[in-house]
This record gives C-alpha cells, structure tokens and sequence, in this order.
C-alpha cells in the first residue's frame, strides 16, 4: 500500500463514479464530465495508492461484439473508506454525476 | 493512438495501448448502434483522443523516464536557436495562421457552439406560422393572442408556452429625458419558460395579465445601470410608460434581452385589440416536455393550426405551424458564412503548415549527416523521430502562443468591422473553449509538420551517407515525392479559396450595381412617434406633421422634405385590399400590398420617379376623394397589359370620415423594400393626410451633408413638442451601407484569406522548385556541359514546376465544383460553378506557378557547367 494521492475535486469525482458503479474510464468521462486527459491519470494514481484495482472484461463478450476488451477499474476497502472522506470534504459530490453512459461490466 | 504509444514507457506500451483502443473502439460501435455516427460525433471522439497524451505522459513521468524527454527538448531549443531565420518563419507564419483561425473562432464559438445562456436550452422552440401553399405573403410568421392561448390550451407537448411581443415604449419620468426604448409585452410564464430569473426583485405573476392589476416592469441591467442610475432603490420605484405609471418589480440580469434586444417588459394584458384573431403580432416560444421529440410537438401544433384553420377561416386560412429549435432561430442567418469563414481560415493555415512542412523537409535533407551519426551513435529511428517531433511542436506551441496574442487584436479588429447584424456578438471573447482551441490546434499542426519530415527519413541510413558527406541522391527520393505532394495539394487549397473568393466578390459587386429605386445621398431619416395621449384625434397627427414640414422644408438646409410611414429599404407591412369592378376574392385569400402612407413630396424627397398619371397634392386631404399611388410591381401584378389609370382600389376605412375607395392616380418606379438582393413586391402609397398614422419617418433631402441636418431637426421638432423622444436619426447612406454589411464583410474576409494563401502556394512552389533545381545542380552542369541550351534547361525546370501546378489546378477545379455549392445562399445572381471565375482562378493559380517556377530555373539556367563538374 503506498501513500494515498491527494484528495482533489476531479480525484473525488472519479473515485465516488468507481463507488456508484461506473467503471470504464469512457464512461466515467461521460458520466463525470471531466476531460479524458484528466480521468485518466487519476485513475492510475488510484490504482498504484491501491484504492482501486483493475481487471480486463472478459474475451467473448467483447468478441460477442466485435471489439477489443474493455478494462474496468473497481474499488477496494481503503478505497471505500476514501469514498466516505471525499464525501464529507465535497458535499455536493452526490449530484455531480450525469445518467449517461453508466454500464455494468460484466464479471471478469 | 499510435503517436501518443510512443510516449508510453515500453513496459506499458501494449497494455495501455490494448485499453485506450477497447474504449474507443466500444465508443464507436455504441455509436454505431445509436445511428449517431455524425461528424460532430467523430469529432468529440477524436478530441478525446487528445487525452491520451496526457495519460502518456503522466505515465512516462510515473516512470522516471522524463529524463530523455527533457534532453529532448534541451536539443530542440538548442537546434531551433542555431537557426533563429528558420525558426523565426515558421514561428511568424504559424503565429499568424493560428491567430486568424483563432479569432475566427471565437467567434463561431460564441455565435453557434455555445449554449444559449437558459435553463436546458435544447428544449426551447420557436413557434412560426407558416402557409400551408407556400405563398407567405398572407401568412405572418407571428402569432395573435387567442390563436397563442388555444394553442397553450390545447397542446400537449410542451411544460410551457410563452408570448411577447415587441412595442417600443417611451420611457418619461421625474429627472429622465424622453426616452424611446425597445420593450417587450410578455405572458407572466416568459421567464419561467426559458429559465431565467431577474438578478433583483421579482418577476411577474400571472395574475398581472389582468386588466384592472397594478402596472409592473420588469427592466433590464443596462437600463437599469444606464437610464434608472443604478438607483440601488430601483425595484418599487415608479416609472412613466407611454405616460401609463409602472412600478419597478425586477431587474434582469445582466446580458438579458429576450425577444430581440429587449430592455424593459410588461405583462401582456389582452386589449381589445390584442384579442383580434387576425392580428397576429405575438413571437412564441415553447420548452418541449422532457424526452419529447421535435418532430412529435410539430405534429402536435400543426393539428391544432388545422383545427383553427377550419373554424376561423377568415383569419387563419392556409394556415399551418412549425417548430425552430431557439438557437437556429437565433443564428439561423449566420452560420452559413461563419461556417464559411471558418473553413476558408482553416485552409489558408493548412497551406502555412504545408510551406512549413516543406520547409521542414527541405531541412530534413540538410541533416542527414546528423541523423547518421546519431544513428550510428546507436539512436533508434523512433528517437530521432521523436527528437524531431519535439522541434515541430515546440515551435507549434510558441507560434501558437504568438497566434494569441493575434487572435487578440484580430479579433478587436473582427468585431469592430462586424455587422451589426451578428446574434450574440456581446458574448464574444477568448475564453477557455478557445484555448483549448488554440492548444489543440497548434498540438495538431505540430505534429502534422513533425511527422511529414520523419516519415520522408529513409528507412536505410547506410554508412554512406557518412562517408560522403551526406549528398545522398537517393535518399532524398521519398522526399522528394513528398514534397511534390505537398505542392500540387497547397495549388489545390489555394484555387478553391480563390474561385471562393472570386465568387463572393462577384457577388458582392453584382449587389452594387442593383439600382435601389431612389437616391441614398444627402437624405435623412427621423423617426417620430406620437404618443396617443397628446395626439388623441387625427387631426392633432396631420397638423403636427404638416407643421412641421413647412417649418423644415423653409429652413436653407433642406432641398425638399416629406414625412412617410418608414423609409426605402424598409419593409413596414402589408395589408389586404380588393380591385373594385373585380369578383371579391374568397374572404381570407385577398391579395396583399405594402401599405405605405406618405405626404405630398414623398417621391422628389426621396428620388422614386414618377411613371405615370401625378404625385399626391395637398389637395388629397380627409374630405376629398380618396386616391393612391402604386408602384409598377402593382401595376404589372394586377394590371398586366392595362391602364391603372383611374382604375379604384377598396379596403376597410381606419379612421371615421376617411375614404375607403381609392382612385388610382399615378404609377411610380419600384423602389426597394426588403434589401438590394429582393426585387420590389406590390405597393400602395396612401395620402398621409387620408391615412393618418400617427408614427411617421421624416424624410429630408439636405443641400449639404445630410448628417450635419440633425441639429435642426432637434430644433424644430422640440420647437413644436418639447416632450417628443426623436429616436433613430440615420442618413439613408447608413441604412444602405448596413443592408450590405454582412455581405461585404464575408467577401473583404474571404477575399484577404484568398489573397494569403495565393501568396504562401506561391512562396510554396518557389521554395519547391528552388530546392529542387539546386538539387539538380550537377545534373544540369552534365547537360550543359554536353551543349544544352539555356532556354531547354529553363523548359526542364518550369516544366517540371508546371506539370505540379496544373495537377493541382486540375484537383483545386474539381474541389472547388464540390465544395462551392456551400456558398450558394450566400450568392447573388452569379452561379455557384460561374465559368468564367472557374476559368480566370485556374489561369491565375497557373500563372502565379509560372513565375514561381521561372525564377528558380532562371537561376539553374545560369549554372555555370565547370562549377557544376568541380563540385561533382
């Protein structure tokens, strides 16, 4: 476990979007309204400070669809534990994010 | 992708790569499945791709590998400052390139890409009338009060209907000069409707439609800070509308000013006037429920207009109703040549980055030396790509930061040269989009002009190009093709932007030569309202007017002046009449005119000849037979191939012991009413005297200049009413030179650009063929030697150079017939594939090429063919 990054807005946002179940970084993008050069990082750094994991779709549903897999990112116990704080530190966190583009992924 | 991979550490290469390409990839098939696969649609996707860099080079940081880009960029500076010339001109033409498109896009992002300043504002529709035969004379596109409240009654599409209308109102007060301003007359739910609340105090209740509620305003921030003082008390202060007290309840935010330009609103309070179906004088605006489509409230409303139409056919026959999305309305007129503009601006940089780009070749060749030894110094070909992808977009992204700083003065430039005309202009501005423009855009050419160099780099750099010092004849092949490349595409860009051009300026010049109908030199226009409270009868409305045009028309300044319901070029409106002795027409369906009152001396005044029969006397007063006078457009349409001469026309009296039959006693020339570009449609001049409007123009043709005439209006119409507001004081010269604003600023703007990238495709052959004939130096030194003439040398040469031009004419001629048809509702009278334009641009591409391609063989032509050997 290394060092938790800092808790800023965009940071948060991302992290509440993993907690609410969106969990590709498009979709967060689309979701969170954030800039892709800006998710992206951050959902890096979440994963090196251990607050989020991520796991590949698995193959045939992407081949079901003629595509690539997709990489999805999920949350961990410290990270849940972040959620909470970066809730209390931003309040309105709650209404930040839009209806669009939430999937579920499928199982790994 | 691939370019932002190569920042990607190498141990995270694939992974990264594997899952930026299963999200786009997945994007573009939900897309797909959506339909929604658009340009607009690409383009966001492509714009996001732009991330990619940062996640990359976030994750090279993450890596400690930032080491070898800051040596990167240490030796680009370093490279870049050995060459200050070099750099200096691709900075200046990218600088230059980039500021222009930046301020025109500014302009496109404030005008079309941002979002309405209102709540949810793609649910917002206007609501037009439109005729269900397609004749609009008889169909006003507004809308009258009963039709608005069976339509809000009735429909089921939308949360809110709202109206208003548009009257100008006299603001009059203690401590405040007579004022006319622009009002508006709105249904209490206005605000609601499109989202808005007033910055202070409240906005109406709907129980202040009624009759006998208090009077209320609510005023806009600039009539507030202007007018009202920025009186801090000013919600509850009293103020005089058309000598009616109102009570200050709001104050609009600032930028506000919906319908049109709007500084003060009222509720609508039905009058017996307003409750007229046929008066249809409402503009409407609707929010569409949540998740309902355009298309499904259209036939919502367009069944409740058939409904009307069958139960009131004298006022709504062949009358339909569809719907406008807001912001089209709004723009609507624009986009065209923005969008236009746009494009023109995008090429001229697309021709910059080429001449940069084949300067970047050009000097790709020069260091093959450098690449070998680094090569052999055990640099990989993605390094030495990289290093120069690092020169081109460090000087991408200072010429950028320079193109601000001209974005800056061209667009104070811009907007100060702008018509009036443009929606939203005050909403204009650098602003974050427009960096991220600016950033995005100098991202792209950078790259664009790094990668061309790199992929033209020989794939084998052998020892030889060491051991020779790096002449290497064949390496320089793909390169070379390149670069013809790049020529014949810059020929292309540039003839497409010249035939444009052309095409707008033959327009333009075609709009010049429409004869008007009257004379726009030393005229003036004033407009002058009579309120009704002091100009109760209309016989208070014609003695004023006459009055004051004795007054006028005695003083030495004025040559002659006359008084008349609006003035040339504009369009007043139109009323329905009958031919007396004709069968009546079906009721609803009787054919309109424009209905100009005007005073004895109306035609001289404003230069419309006479034609036939006499002009109207002061004779024609209330009690004498009605007459008219019409125009030749009347005479043709109704007319044709008769004498109008004493024929009558009949139409409802206005006032009491006004005529309603009117001989027809003259017929005058056509003179415009609705722009230069729409010939003139039927119109009826009336005696004011026996149609006695009481908001009149007063139309005075001055000796001298015609603005210096303003002090002596003042003068004279305070001398007769001291509280009259005198609004609108314009020379005709004015009204004319606005009516071709807009198109005169599309064509000076196009034709600039046009003229730029002639200059840059001819810098860009000259450097071309320069670089080439030099090339061939040795070559033609052999030749020579061997007894080549001069002239053959010079045919080889600006062959050579001809052949790429007119390959390029040839693509630009094929472009241009594809891309110019975009222009056509922008043309007038000239056609979108003119010809002789075609023709001219391809023979001024061709000989601009030509001189560019003489000078270089000129030289090569020179070569002295013993140098040539010794240096072999």
């Amino acid at each position: 476990m290394r060092a938790s990054p800092r808790l800023t807005y965009p940071t948060a946002v991302v992290l509440h979007a993993v907690s609410r179940g969106i969990r590709y970084g498009f979709d967060i993008i689309d979701a969170s309204g954030l800039q892709s050069g800006t998710v992206y990082p951050v959902l890096r750094r979440l994963e090196d400070a251990g607050l989020l994991r991520s796991s590949w779709e698995r193959v045939h549903t992407a081949r079901e669809e003629q595509r690539p897999p997709r990489r999805y990112y999920q949350l961990t116990g410290a990270g849940a534990e972040t959620v909470k704080q970066a809730l209390r530190r931003y309040p309105g966190l709650g209404h930040t994010l839009g209806r669009r583009g939430i999937t579920q992924p499928s199982p790994a | 992708m691939r370019v932002a991979g190569w920042l990607v550490p190498e141990s995270h290469r694939c992974e990264w790569t594997a899952e930026w390409m299963g999200e786009l990839e997945h994007s573009w098939r939900a897309q797909q499945r959506t339909g929604n696969t658009g340009s607009l649609a690409r383009a966001a996707l492509v714009l996001r791709c732009f991330g990619a860099f940062s996640d990359a080079l976030w994750l090279r940081r993450r890596h400690g590998e930032d080491a070898m880009f800051s040596n990167d960029l240490t030796y680009a500076v370093r490279t870049l400052l050995r060459r200050p010339g070099f750099s200096m001109i691709v900075i200046l033409t990218l600088a230059l390139g980039i500021g222009a498109n930046t301020a025109i896009f500014s302009v496109v992002n404030a005008v079309l890409l941002r979002n309405l300043p209102y709540e949810d504002p793609d649910r917002l529709m206007m609501l037009w009338g439109v005729p269900t035969d397609g004749d609009s004379a008889k169909v006003a596109r507004w809308t009258s009060y009963p039709d608005f409240i069976d339509l809000r009654n009735q429909s089921v599409s939308f949360d809110q209907l709202a109206a208003a209308g548009i009257p100008d109102v006299t603001l009059t007060g203690p401590n405040l000069e007579p004022t006319r301003i622009q009002g508006a007359v709105v249904t209490a739910n206005l605000f609601p409707t499109l989202g808005v609340r007033p910055a202070k105090g409240r906005a109406m209740l709907p129980e202040e439609e009624r009759e006998a509620a208090p009077r209320v305003a609510v005023v806009s921030h600039a009539l507030w800070q202007g007018r009202l003082a920025a009186d801090p008390n000013v919600v509850g202060r009293v103020i005089t509308l058309d000598g009616v007290q109102h009570t200050v309840i709001g104050v609009m935010q600032r930028g506000f000013q919906y319908p049109n330009d709007a500084q003060l609103w009222i509720p609508l309070v039905p009058d017996r006037n307003a409750q007229r179906r046929g008066t249809h004088n409402l503009r409407v605006v609707g929010r569409l429920k949540p998740g309902m489509t355009r298309e499904r409230a259209e036939s919502d409303v367009a069944t409740i207009a058939r409904r009307l139409e069958e139960q009131y056919p004298e006022d709504n026959a062949k009358r339909s109703a569809r719907l406008e999305p807001m912001r089209d309305a709004i723009v609507g007129n624009v986009r065209t040549p923005l969008l236009v503009l746009l494009g023109a601006v995008g090429l001229v940089l697309l021709i910059g980055c080429t001449n940069i780009a084949n300067l970047f070749l050009a000097r790709a060749a020069t260091r093959e030396r450098e690449v070998a030894v680094r090569t052999a110094l055990g640099a990989g070909r993605g390094q030495i790509v990289r290093q120069w992808m690092t020169e081109s977009v460090l000087l991408a992204l200072v010429g950028g930061a320079c193109g601000l700083l001209v974005a800056h003065w061209g667009l104070q430039a811009l907007m100060a040269a702008a018509p009036d005309t443009i929606p939203r202009a005050g909403e204009v501005a650098l602003d974050k989009t427009v960096l991220a423009f600016v950033v995005s855009i100098s991202l792209l050419t950078g790259i664009a002009f790094g990668v061309i160099p790199a992929l033209g780099m020989s794939r084998n750099l052998t020892i030889n190009s060491l051991k020779d010092g790096g002449r290497g004849a064949t390496a320089g092949l793909a390169r070379t093709r390149l670069r013809k490349v790049l020529v014949v595409s810059e020929v292309a860009f540039a003839l497409v932007l010249v035939i444009g051009a052309a095409l707008l300026i033959k327009s333009f010049w075609r709009l010049q030569q429409v004869d008007p109908g009257f004379d726009p030199e030393r005229l003036l226009t004033v407009q002058l309202q009579l309120p009704q409270a002091r100009y109760e009868r209309w016989q208070h409305v014609t003695g004023f007017y006459s009055e004051l045009k004795q007054k006028l028309a005695s003083t030495p300044g004025a040559r002659s002046v006359a008084i008349a319901f609006e003035h040339p070029l504009s369009e007043g409106w139109t009323s329905s009449f009958g031919i007396a002795g004709r069968q009546p027409s079906v009721q609803g369906l009787e054919p309109e005119a424009r209905v100009r009152p005007v005073s004895p001396g109306y035609f001289r005044t404003v230069g419309v000849s006479l034609l036939k029969g006499r002009d109207i006397t002061d004779r024609d007063v209330a009690g004498a037979p009605g007459v008219v006078i019409i125009n030749d457009a009347f005479a043709r349409r109704h007319f044709p191939g008769e004498d109008p001469i004493g024929k009558r026309i009949e139409r409802g009296a206005w006032w009491p012991d006004m005529p309603n039959s009117f001989e027809i006693v003259g017929v005058v020339a056509d003179e415009r009413f609705l722009g230069l570009q729409t010939a003139a449609d039927p119109a009826t001049y009336f005696p004011h005297a026996q149609f006695p409007m009481s908001d009149m123009y007063l139309l005075v043709r001055t000796r001298a200049d015609a603005a210096a005439f303003t002090a002596m209006v003042r003068r004279e119409v305070w001398a007769l009413d001291r509280d009259l507001p005198i609004e609108n004081i314009r020379t005709m010269e004015s009204i004319l030179g606005e009516s071709v604003a807009q198109p005169r600023f599309n064509t000076s703007l196009l034709g600039l650009f046009a003229g730029v990238a002639l200059l840059l495709a001819a810098i860009g052959i000259y450097g071309v063929l320069s670089f080439m004939a030099a090339q061939r130096t040795n070559e033609i030194g052999i030749r020579m030697a061997l007894g080549a003439q001069r002239s053959s040398v010079v045919r080889l040469v600006v062959g050579q150079g001809m052949l790429l031009a007119l390959l390029g004419v040839a693509l630009g001629l094929l472009a241009a017939f594809w891309l110019t048809r975009i222009l056509s509702t922008l043309l007038f009278q000239v056609s979108t594939t003119d010809p002789g334009i075609f023709g001219g641009g391809a023979l001024l591409l061709s000989t601009v090429a030509l001189i560019a391609a003489y000078l270089p063989a000129r030289r090569a032509s020179r070569v002295d063919p013993v140098t040539a050997l010794r240096y072999e």
